[in-house]
């Protein structure tokens, strides 16, 4: 057997890339440039197609090649393309100039991955060894993390782009925790989502254009006539 | 091939208004593709009623008596809409508004926007009652939203703009929610069922076994399904993007959010309801119901009673409206779930009503505020001006309309089930909506003579109204055998204890 044949060796490289995913879920909170944002997700992306390689490689589940293929292709290629495409176009101001300052963020993504890891403990079962969460303890915790994260980035970020890649980290954290407890959706459904997901950046993409040219700015917030 | 063929018409109209040459054509595809439609639903409904749920595919798409219910009342409010948005953009091009700016585009290109989207969205809709794996619901489910974005935007003011960016964004996070609900769900199954197969998610076979699934996950699951699918239906206090969208969008396209699109999201619900109902027993799910119920309700009554557009006050309703459904379900018992599906049923006829009144209303007036509109619409407009107030007298549950019937039902659900709090706060809440809306709707209405030019010219406005009005009358004294022999099958499904 060689070493890479090992289930532990493939727990140790899933639990490291959850960390970098986490990582730098967190270094998308901290940054403050726009098309770097872009570029970390499509890496957060590359990753977890590395994760749910591995977990197809480990538990002999072949459908999730697939999901992993689509991952790399559309959110780490096709989608972060298709924003830096649209950034260039609009010829924004780069910087983010979130509503909550930088340092205060990290500390909330801090709090908010604390709490990911506690629920995460409740789907612990230690009786059930082989079920796939004890595979994937921390990946779950990570996912979670990735999830409340990506809520927070969604209400503290003025400019319209951020909140769509807030909204696609989210759904990364979606896809980790779907992959780490279930071993993936089943494949017509992973397929109806990558679908859904490369309409919905493109249906938002027009907006954020629309938005532009209407308010002469990325603001949301400026987005404030409607009330009552 | 039944379903497929419901499935497959709508596609077929979007394709070929797409590529119609006039106005004219589209048209006449929509309202032909939608009648089609329609009868297609009946049939679908008669066949259920009389042979029990029929399936394709491995059963991949399915149609029991819910599904059924859903997908013809779908047809129906797609087939009113169609109708009316004829008259509608014939007016809207009378008015000029798609020529005010040079940016717009074109009247024809408009129009076939709202032409080829709406049957996709229609699509959608119909995917999700048709749709038995939970996954591929939750796909069509975000499908609607897609579809529909572009003819919120549809005028293209900067207002508009956002209403549509609003509704994306809290409906993305929203179903995001309810992804991961879908998720916990599959999970908790995955011990019982040990497969991996597209199998797994298939409500029909989850149902079975839902007794047996893990409980703390199944509780979780719930909570973001309620929370996920409660933002699409616009259950309070995920409602926000709901009277923007509202009063943005075109009227047709409004009528079919509000009666359509809502009963899409209920469904979704009650699907996850039913299996959670279960695993857990139904204490879990009635109290977390009955709270965000009477939230979405009581929400309603201080913007009901201040509000300002006509417009923005349907919305209101609509958020009203599903509170008390939600309540229905809530309440629980074969009572509650017979309550919640006529009211699904009622509502669904008698809202698009309501919003035509007020488009037409808008469309004369070319306003929809109440400071800016004159009073006495009646004089001006024979035909809409009294069928408005009549429609609010029967969304606001006056009787003899049918409303009052199925919002009793669920009063009776409630004090049968020992629910007295909840069920006296409702009628009390009830109560204050309809004299909020009355007041409103009474005062735009009646009035003196403000002397304006008379309105009600378009035939296809006309009597799409006055069709609609007389089944609505029709509905308050006579609800046909069929239909409600579809919509008790359809309860048991939703009340159905293990």
């Amino acid at each position: 057997m060689y070493f890479f044949e090992d289930p532990q060796f493939g727990n140790r490289m899933i639990t490291l890339m959850a960390a970098f995913v986490l990582v730098l879920q967190i270094a998308m909170v901290g940054q403050r440039w726009l098309v770097t944002n872009i570029r970390v997700f499509a890496a957060q992306s590359f990753l977890l197609a590395g994760i749910a390689n591995t977990i197809a490689f480990f538990n002999h589940a072949p459908h999730l090649y697939v999901a992993a293929f689509l991952t790399c292709v559309l959110k780490g290629i096709v989608l972060p393309v298709l924003l830096e495409r649209l950034v260039k176009r609009i010829d924004i101001g780069q910087e983010i100039a979130p509503i909550v300052n930088v340092p205060l963020s990290l500390l909330i993504s801090g709090g908010l991955t604390t709490v990911g890891y506690v629920v995460a403990e409740s789907f612990h079962h230690p009786e059930g060894a082989a079920s796939p969460a004890s595979l994937g303890r921390n990946t779950l915790a990570v996912a979670v993390s990735l999830f409340l994260i990506g809520f927070f980035m969604m209400i503290s970020r003025r400019k319209a782009i951020m909140q769509v890649l807030a909204l696609l980290s989210l759904e990364n954290g979606l896809f980790l925790a779907a992959i780490s407890l279930t071993y993936g959706m089943p494949l017509i459904v992973e397929l109806g989502i990558f679908f859904d997901l490369l309409v919905a950046v493109m249906v938002l993409g027009i907006l954020v254009y629309r938005i532009q040219e209407t308010f002469d700015s990325m603001d949301v917030t400026k987005l404030s006539k409607l009330r009552g | 091939m039944l379903l497929l063929a419901i499935l497959a018409i709508p596609l077929a109209a979007g394709a070929l208004s797409f590529t119609a040459r006039n106005r004219r054509g589209m048209e006449m595809i929509n309202v032909g593709g939608f009648v089609a439609l329609l009868l297609l639903a009946a049939v679908l409904a008669t066949q259920v009623l009389r042979a029990g749920a029929v399936s394709m595919w491995d059963g991949f798409l399915a149609a029991d008596s819910l599904s059924a219910l859903v997908v013809l009342l779908t047809a129906f409010v797609a087939l009113a809409c169609s109708v009316y948005a004829v008259g509608y953009f014939r007016e809207d091009e009378r008015n000029h508004v798609f020529e005010s700016d040079v940016l717009k585009p074109a009247a024809i290109s408009s129009v076939r926007k709202y032409y080829s989207l709406t049957p996709l969205f229609v699509f959608a809709m119909l995917l999700v009652a048709l749709a038995n794996n939970l996954g591929v619901m939750w796909v069509a489910i975000e499908a609607t939203t897609l579809a529909s974005v572009f003819l919120i935007s549809f005028y293209g003011r900067a207002t508009s703009i956002e209403a549509a960016w609003k509704y994306t964004m809290i409906g993305g996070v929203g179903l995001s929610m309810a992804l991961f609900g879908t998720i916990l769900t599959y999970y908790s199954a995955h011990h019982v069922l040990e497969t991996e197969t597209l199998a797994g998610l298939n409500w029909s076979v989850l149902v079975v076994h839902a007794s047996q699934f893990d409980k703390t996950t199944m509780k979780l699951a719930f909570i973001l399904i309620l929370l996920g699918y409660g933002t699409k239906a616009g259950i309070a206090p995920m409602h926000t993007w709901k009277p923007d969208a509202y009063s943005e969008a075109p009227v047709p396209v409004a009528a079919m959010l509000a009666a359509a699109v809502l009963n899409c999201a209920l469904y979704g619900l009650i699907r996850f309801y039913v299996l959670t109902n279960r695993c857990l027993g139904p204490q879990f799910a009635s109290q977390l119901l009955i709270i965000f119920g009477l939230l979405s309700v009581g929400v309603a009554v201080p913007f009901v009673l201040v509000q300002k557009s006509f417009r923005r006050l349907l919305a209101y309703s609509s958020i009203d409206h599903g509170g008390i459904m939600i309540l229905g379900l809530g309440f629980g018992g074969a009572l509650g779930a017979l309550g919640m599906l006529l009211h699904l049923t009622f509502h669904s006829i008698t809202k698009p009503l309501l919003f035509f009144c007020a488009g037409n209303v808008e469309q004369h007036q070319k306003t929809d505020l109440f400071r800016r509109a004159k009073g006495g619409v009646i004089h001006a407009m024979p035909v809409s001006g009294p069928i408005f107030l009549m429609a609010t007298l029967a969304v606001t549950g006056t009787p003899p309309f049918s409303m009052f019937q199925s919002e009793f039902t669920i009063l009776r659900a409630g004090f049968g089930g020992s629910y007295i709090g909840p069920a006296i706060l409702l009628i009390v809440l009830l109560v204050a909506i309809f004299i909020g809306f009355l007041v409103h709707i009474a005062r735009l209405v009646l009035g003196a003579d403000p002397g304006l030019p008379p309105g009600d010219s378009c035939p296809w406005k006309k009597y799409s109204l006055i069709c609609l009005a007389g089944l609505v009358l029709i509905l308050g004294f006579w609800l046909p055998a069929p239909l409600f022999g579809l919509i008790q099958d359809a309860a048991r499904v939703v009340g159905a204890q293990p």
